[in-house]
């Protein structure tokens, strides 16, 4: 239902933009405010890719799915500006990209889930996502600050940095995390003003204005 | 039926290719009144229909990042690329060359990055100057009036600067800059090197019917509303309300047909669809099919009269093969942390670059290699997040977790800027392209295998470009992120990963030493004429596209008036 009126917009703006295509030279001087409100009123062309909802793993297995769900959210939970990794479907992202790169990079981020839980077996006597909340944290602090960790956790240390970047891609590439930053474009200007005043000041391109 | 299908029509003239080149020789053959057939390898592609325009990254499969195995994204406008499948190349042993190939209308130019910069007059006669390479037959002042009237009809923005041997053009206003070219620039001005508004072809007024730019930084993904330049909508389309072009698209070129005088009769491909030859019949023949699959194809003509291939007498062939050197690093600023949100996506491309700056220096002999090179730069908040934002960012926030890592996220967002070098190769011995008999492609027809190698002007040149680049970033007040050694041969691109290849039938004065004359005729068949890069004698470090223009428009003038003379 919900791909059915996508489609329908989709052909919509189609025909408009064909129109557009036909009008004269003169009359398109200033399409920038019409794109503009066109884009605002179209939601994302494909239906929502990855839905949370109906989303099967296709690399990771049922535990270090998991697994994977808890960690996204150790290493971006919901704060007073935006969501977690897991409600901007983190998880998603990385299972797909297991896959979707290939190589050895299926490898060496299960062997870092294997890892996690192995260490805390040792510790704890069980696996990492039935630790305590302080047992997670107590592990992640070992491998989470490169310039403080031990020489013999290097490699967890990697694979913590791979897992951190790739939870920051995911996040920043959804719609939770563009607002985030906040990545302000992907907006049609009728014109360009560029750098504004704001930020010439603060980088001193400018001398600030003197206050009456 | 007949397993060859020939057409019954004869044209004035048939292009092999819809690219640039090919895209500027049929807009000018057709408004002359001749009937041309195009031939594109690949599909159609108009980009007001297909383009990936606005689309956000998270409607996208794999949030819009790159195949791995074949290095394109899903939002760029490129159909083809660095494999196609079914069209194997080679490449020597030691030669990793990579050739990007574009199987759709318009070529490369529908995802092209719009730098439009003409060669300036030392770039003709660069042999004259230094003793390397070789000289053009032509001079800027024989392709000056032909970069003015493409820079009118295509839109080129920039600011005239008076800069040695970096000609200005008929330029539309260039964008304001934004916040980190501004800060790159300040720093460029103590180091004395010019930072000046860069030359795209894209809109910043309304031109010929065409909008001007909307601003979302996204050339790359082609242009619905056609505020940039790309062959199909500034040059194919118009050039089919002559009523005298013909596009077909899904050829595959295979070889130049040759009648019992000698003469080029028109052109045999395979229809990719139904898989059979198809012989087309012309007057004239324009190959622009990219330089390499121009040289290709001439190599594959062979007859008793022509063994070597066609227009080969000379040997030369395939030979002189170049690409552009590249060499980058990134810098992590500091300054640029934590500022207030903006906007700061503008055109598909940089605002500002700084053009080569030492000529005198090298005509003194006071730098260890002897071409210039550009910067480009990019960075900033420029562009819709793509994964791999930030990565390794526990360099600058000491890594980390949880709404802590959020917050750095937030104050590092923006503050990374690369450069990138762009120059000049001489050409040289070791670097052409051959037909390997033993393979052929998925059409039957034989492949190329490249030989390549970089000189050692080549790689001084980026080691100069690490240097300064680190120079820069680091009077920026920044720290070096990425940069290359001497053991990384001062990060030097692959030779065709600029996807700058050009040469392989070069222009000349003399039919003993260039495949062509000084109006890219073949010295051996003179209704053959080539439009594409593979007529360059040398490879400025200005991008090679609006010089593939301005040159197929004076070569499609030469034909029409050889043409009206009876001359072919």
């Amino acid at each position: 239902m919900e791909e059915k009126r996508a489609r329908n917009i989709r052909l919509e703006r189609r025909e408009i933009l064909k129109l557009m295509a036909a009008m004269p030279g003169a009359a398109l001087i200033s399409a920038a405010p019409f794109v503009s409100s066109l884009a605002k009123a179209m939601p994302g062309q494909s239906a929502r890719l990855l839905d949370p909802a109906d989303y099967q793993p296709k690399v990771l297995d049922p535990h270090e799915w998991k697994t994977v769900r808890v960690l996204c959210d150790w290493i971006i939970p919901a704060d007073q500006t935006s969501g977690s990794a897991t409600q901007a479907g983190v998880p998603e992202f990385i299972d797909d990209w297991l896959e979707f790169q290939g190589g050895n990079l299926p490898a060496e981020i299960r062997g870092g889930l294997t890892w996690l839980d192995t260490e805390c077996n040792r510790s704890f006597g069980h696996d990492f996502i039935e630790g305590t909340s302080d047992q997670q944290k107590q592990i992640l602090d070992r491998i989470a600050f490169p310039q403080k960790a031990a020489a013999e956790d290097a490699s967890a240390v990697a694979f913590f940095n791979h897992l951190r970047d790739l939870v920051v891609s995911g996040f920043y590439t959804s719609e939770i995390g563009i607002a985030d930053l906040p990545y302000l474009g992907n907006e049609p200007q009728s014109e360009w003003h560029g750098c504004p005043e704001a930020v010439l000041i603060k980088l001193a391109l400018v001398p600030a204005k003197k206050t009456a | 039926m007949p397993q060859v299908m020939s057409s019954p029509e004869a044209y004035d003239a048939i292009i092999v290719g819809s690219g640039a080149g090919g895209g500027m020789a049929a807009y000018n053959l057709t408004k002359a009144g001749a009937k041309c057939l195009m031939l594109e390898a690949g599909s159609w592609y108009d980009a007001a229909r297909d383009s990936k325009w606005l689309e956000w990254v998270y409607h996208t499969p794999h949030r819009g990042a790159a195949n791995p195995k074949t290095l394109i994204d899903y939002l760029s406008a490129v159909v083809g690329g660095w494999q196609v499948e079914g069209e194997p190349y080679l490449s020597a042993p030691g030669s990793e060359w990579m050739w990007f190939r574009s199987r759709m209308l318009g070529g490369r130019t529908n995802a092209w990055g719009r730098i439009a910069l003409r060669n300036g007059p030392y770039d003709f006669k660069p042999y004259s100057r230094d003793g390397k390479g070789s000289d053009w037959p032509i001079s800027y002042e024989d392709l000056a009036p032909y970069y003015d009237k493409t820079e009118e009809l295509i839109g080129v923005f920039g600011s005239a600067e008076g800069l040695e041997n970096t000609p200005d053009g008929r330029f539309l206003p260039p964008p304001a800059p934004r916040c980190y070219e501004l800060l790159i620039q300040r720093t460029c001005k103590e180091l004395h090197i010019p930072c000046v508004p860069s030359r795209l072809a894209i809109l910043t007024r309304a031109l010929n019917g065409r909008p001007a730019c909307h601003y979302v930084s996204q050339c790359g993904r082609g242009c619905r509303l056609g505020s940039n330049f790309s062959s199909p909508a500034v040059l194919l389309f118009p050039a089919q309300l002559t009523g005298n072009l013909e596009i077909r698209c899904d050829a595959m070129a295979r070889e130049v047909l040759i009648d019992s005088e000698g003469r080029a009769a028109g052109v045999s491909y395979i229809d990719k669809k139904s898989r059979k030859e198809v012989q087309a019949r012309g007057n004239v023949i324009v190959l622009a099919a990219s330089s390499c699959e121009t040289a290709r194809l001439l190599l594959n003509s062979r007859t008793p009269r022509f063994p070597s291939g066609l227009a080969n007498s000379s040997g030369l062939v395939g030979k002189y093969l170049m690409d552009t050197v590249m060499s980058d690093v990134t810098g992590f600023l500091p300054t640029l942390m934590d500022l207030p949100p903006h906007n700061e996506d503008g055109v598909g491309g940089m605002h500002l670059y700084m053009p080569w700056w030492n000529y005198q220096k090298q005509q003194r002999h006071e730098l260890p290699f002897s071409r210039g090179y550009h910067i480009e730069f990019g960075g900033g908040r420029q562009g819709m997040p793509m994964p791999g934002l930030l990565s390794g960012s526990q360099r600058f926030s000491g890594g980390g977790y949880g709404e802590n890592l959020k917050q750095s996220c937030r104050k590092l967002y923006g503050s990374f800027v690369g450069l990138h070098g762009r120059g000049e190769m001489i050409p040289n011995e070791d670097s052409y392209c051959e037909i390997d008999d033993r393979v052929v492609d998925q059409w039957g027809i034989p492949v190329l295998k490249f030989h390549f190698k970089w000189g050692q002007d080549e790689t001084l040149m980026a080691r100069h470009m690490q240097e300064i680049f680190r120079e820069i970033v680091n009077a920026a007040g920044g720290q070096v992120v990425a940069s290359r050694g001497p053991e990384q041969q001062w990060g030097i691109s692959h030779g065709g990963e600029c996807i700058h290849e050009v040469g392989g039938a070069r222009m000349g004065n003399d039919p003993k030493t260039s495949v062509l004359n000084s109006h890219c005729q073949a010295w051996d068949c003179k209704n053959l004429f080539v439009a594409d890069g593979a007529p360059f004698v040398s490879n400025a470090d200005k991008n090679p596209t609006l010089t593939i223009m301005a040159l197929a428009w004076r070569t499609s003038e030469f034909i029409a008036e050889q043409v009206r003379k009876r001359n072919i």
